[in-house]
């Protein structure tokens, strides 16, 4: 599928996007995910009869093809990737972004004794840095503290560029607050085990690979007593009549909203099937009981996982918390 | 979008997001008595809410009081968020450690007093443990977390509990419809004996003691109307039975 | 219209209109549930007592448990006791209001009644020291059955002594089943936790041995009814099926409520 005139210019910028030839003009346009698939021959795309499959929206690939997959989407969206998120949530993303921040209550109150010394946050998946700013913001502002810092940790360099230039003009910079890190979340090791007081992923677990070795790695950088906080999309919402609505909007209209708006179809058919395939609520808190941390609202005598989540708007979105036990 | 029957049905169903309040909800079940019941708390939970709650006479029941609570027990200030409820949680470690606490605070040796005896003293007992916790100062920044609309179940569900609790460890063992009318008269009874309290300036709370003395009284006085016109009522249906059986009725 | 009528049964030889009344009805269900359950008592699967598994543990005293029981466990005893209570004090109204019109017209069934109703004061009794001993709360309904079971008992008690019995037959048909099916749980639960070498308890082993005395009194009862004619009751589909059915609506909402 090939790109509208207008934007051509704009994607020749970015270095990794695929690229088609039209053989009338010779002109360069940029290709969408599916297309650059189906150009590289068909035989390294078939996973070997051997290897281990996972899900990418709703088809199937390799588990080693998923994150360059994964890569591509983002790289084409990243300059855009805000108005996106408005366009696609109603602008309700920047009220659950908020809730999560504030519920979360991260900096140190100083008190007239100590010294604080400052929270160090890591925001997973977070290249734009919306979550990292407000973490700060709310650090700074309410908590008056000025020492929580904040490394911010994108698998792709794109999404995180788009973080630096956010970042480039606030005071967080020179006071040296933030820093930015490209790291895969499956295996952080440039950080330290341990080290970390608040582990953030906001819209980005639902696209790792392997979600338990997420989780698990998460568990081991973050202090005892430091919390893991997820905010994502989930996959059917409580009441079945709205949830139908809300399917064909999914499905419907957002995919048509990424082709007009950024002629981009098929990424945002992926972020949409990507949705859907993410475990629900009830799972995802298994998850991340068994990699090891403590619910909060789970009681000693329940068997099964009953607490650690709070839905947002009708279950749209969900929060999920854990703490590492002591 | 076709309403199929499964989809009528789910639809009826309760959602997914609500399902964890409701199962949550019936909190009264099978007590065993080969078993200690298990901990209201778990292990870290328990440890940050009962350092917190030693700041709470200096720092009222506020988040601050779990943070330095956190910071005592080990945990980090960020820990805090195993609470979701906040302040509200101190308030309800409060309770339910009170109310299980109950019947290690008081015991009552041979069948001398009787079961209302009993219930007075229990009452009396549980809140002078808010007073020896060093609480009673706080008590109406608690009351006013506990009036909060999302707060409002569980506090009505812990009244409950130590209406229960109360009755029970008095050696009530009622199971017809008086189990209920005796669990809710005792629970408003409880919490405007506890409002008052928090407003008792007398020695030893005695004013406290003579205003739950004269709430029991009305209570029996109303119930003893109440059964007295039953009763009447009874009579008199069967008065005019026999009466009609004996005019050769056949009923 | 005779190919509307099942074939089950041999047809008396009635006239077309008469084929379609109420009598002709009855004749053929009574004829037709003659022929199939000769001695009908329960009708659940694999229902009769005679069938029930008898694990080991049920005779021996038990060590204390080490394992509590777990939460659907406990939840489940919540309900089945609850419902017990109320069947009970449902059927000690029934008695209570039945009597008095009945041992007027028949003075010679004053013995039955008496031993009935002493033994269903006697489980009326062990449940509500169940109840009381193990914090269960009654159900909510209780002034609603209270005044039900009154009222049915002292209708079929005024309609006769054979709808009376058929009252009798209906409610103990529906707390046999009810019964036999908590007693068949229970079993299963501990067939389960000699299997897993678990210890059953003393608290759960006379819990069993209680529910199965009751249930198999309660269906002394059901024959004490059957015998008495309750089959003769004239409108007798009908009064069971109106019984029966009030009864499994009050269990079920006993059990919610």
């Amino acid at each position: 599928m090939t790109s509208l005139a207008p934007r051509a210019a704009k994607r020749l910028r970015l270095s990794n996007t695929p690229r088609s030839v039209c053989t009338d003009c010779r002109r360069t346009f940029a290709s969408s995910v599916r297309a650059q698939q189906q150009q590289q021959p068909a035989s390294s795309q078939h996973a070997r009869q051997d290897e281990k499959t996972t899900h990418f929206g709703f088809d199937t690939v390799a588990e080693n093809l998923k994150a360059s997959r994964v890569a591509a989407v983002f790289s084409s969206v990243a300059s855009n990737y805000d108005t996106m998120n408005d366009l696609m949530s109603l602008g309700i993303h920047r009220l659950w972004k908020d809730h999560f921040v504030r519920s979360l209550n991260p900096g140190i109150r100083p008190t007239t004794s100590a010294q604080p010394q400052g929270q160090r946050i890591l925001d997973i998946a977070g290249g734009t840095g919306d979550i990292a700013f407000r973490m700060l913001d709310h650090a700074t502002n309410i908590n008056r503290d000025t020492q929580t810092s904040v490394i911010v940790s994108d698998i792709n360099p794109e999404m995180l560029g788009e973080g630096r230039k956010r970042f480039s003009t606030s005071p967080y910079q020179a006071a040296g607050r933030v820093s930015f890190m490209e790291a895969n979340a499956e295996q952080l090791d440039q950080v330290e085990s341990n080290s970390i007081d608040l582990y953030t992923v906001a819209f980005g677990i639902r696209n790792f690979t392997h979600k338990q070795k997420a989780l698990e790695e998460a568990f081991r950088v973050l202090k005892p007593g430091g919390v893991f906080a997820c905010l994502e999309f989930a996959p059917n919402l409580n009441n079945p009549v709205m949830n139908a609505v809300y399917k064909r909007w999914s499905f419907g209209a957002i995919p048509l909203i990424g082709q007009i708006v950024a002629a981009d179809r098929d990424s945002y058919q992926y972020l949409v099937e990507s949705i859907e395939k993410f475990p629900s609520q009830q799972e995802f808190a298994g998850m991340i009981r068994d990699a090891g941390f403590l619910l909060p609202g789970q009681r000693p005598e329940d068997e099964v996982v009953k607490a650690g989540w709070e839905d947002l708007t009708m279950g749209i979105a969900a929060i999920h918390k854990g703490v590492k036990p002591a | 979008m076709s309403l199929t029957p499964m989809a009528l049905r789910s639809v009826l169903r309760t959602p997914t997001g609500l399902r964890p309040l409701l199962l949550q909800a019936p909190r009264a079940l099978y007590h065993s008595y080969e078993h200690a019941q298990p901990p209201p708390y778990r292990e870290a939970e328990s440890a940050i809410l009962s350092s917190a709650f030693t700041y709470v006479p200096t720092h009222g029941f506020t988040q601050e009081a779990l943070t330095l609570g956190a910071k005592d027990a080990g945990y980090l200030d960020i820990s805090t968020n195993l609470f979701p409820k906040g302040a509200f949680e101190l308030v309800k470690y409060h309770l339910t450690t009170q109310r299980l606490g109950l019947k290690d605070r008081i015991q009552f040796p041979d069948g001398q007093m009787g079961v209302g005896r009993k219930v007075r003293s229990l009452v009396l007992e549980r809140l002078r443990a808010n007073a020896d916790t060093g609480v009673i100062n706080r008590w109406q920044e608690a009351l006013a977390l506990m009036s909060l609309a999302e707060n409002i179940p569980a506090s009505l569900r812990e009244l409950s509990a130590l209406s229960d609790e109360i009755w029970f460890l008095s050696g009530d063992i009622s199971v017809d419809t008086s189990w209920y009318t005796k669990r809710a008269s005792l629970s408003a009874i409880y919490a405007a004996t506890e409002v008052y309290q928090t407003t008792d300036k007398s020695t030893d709370f005695k004013d406290t003691e003579q205003f739950l003395d004269r709430r029991l009284e009305e209570l029996r006085v109303m119930g003893g109307a109440v059964g007295n016109t039953l009763e009447w009522v009874g009579f008199q249906g069967g008065a005019l039975v026999n009466l009609l059986r004996s005019k050769g009725v056949r009923i | 219209m005779a190919f509307l009528l099942p074939r089950t049964t041999a047809l008396p030889s009635l006239p077309l209109k008469a084929r379609l009344t109420p009598l002709a009805f009855q004749l053929q269900t009574r004829t037709r549930n003659a022929n199939s359950n000769a001695h009908r008592t329960l009708i659940s699967s694999a229902a009769s007592p005679a069938t029930e598994p008898e694990p080991e543990s049920l005779h021996t005293p038990q060590p204390t448990r080490r394992q509590p029981l777990s939460a659907a466990q406990k939840l489940y005893l919540d309900k089945a006791l609850r419902v017990n209570q109320a069947g009970e004090l449902a059927a000690t109204l029934i008695y209570t209001a039945q009597t008095p019109p009945l041992t007027k017209a028949h003075p010679h069934l004053r013995p039955l009644m008496q031993h009935m109703y002493d033994q269903e004061a006697g489980h009326f009794k062990t449940f509500n020291a169940l109840l009381a001993k193990h914090r269960i709360r009654p159900t909510a309904m209780y002034p609603l059955w209270q005044a039900a079971a009154t009222v049915l008992g002292w209708t079929t008690g005024a309609m006769g002594r054979e709808a009376a019995m058929a009252c009798t037959e209906a409610v103990e048909t529906e707390i046999g089943e009810h019964y036999n099916g908590q007693v068949r749980e229970l079993l299963a639960w501990m067939a389960d936790m000699e299997r897993k070498g678990e210890e059953v308890g003393e608290e759960l082993r006379l819990l069993v041995g209680e529910m199965r005395r009751i249930r198999d009194e309660e269906l002394e009862h059901l024959d004490h009814a059957v015998q008495n004619d309750a089959k003769a009751a004239n409108p007798y589909e009908l009064l069971t099926g109106v019984i029966r059915t009030g009864c499994r609506g009050a269990i079920w909402v006993s059990e919610k409520v």
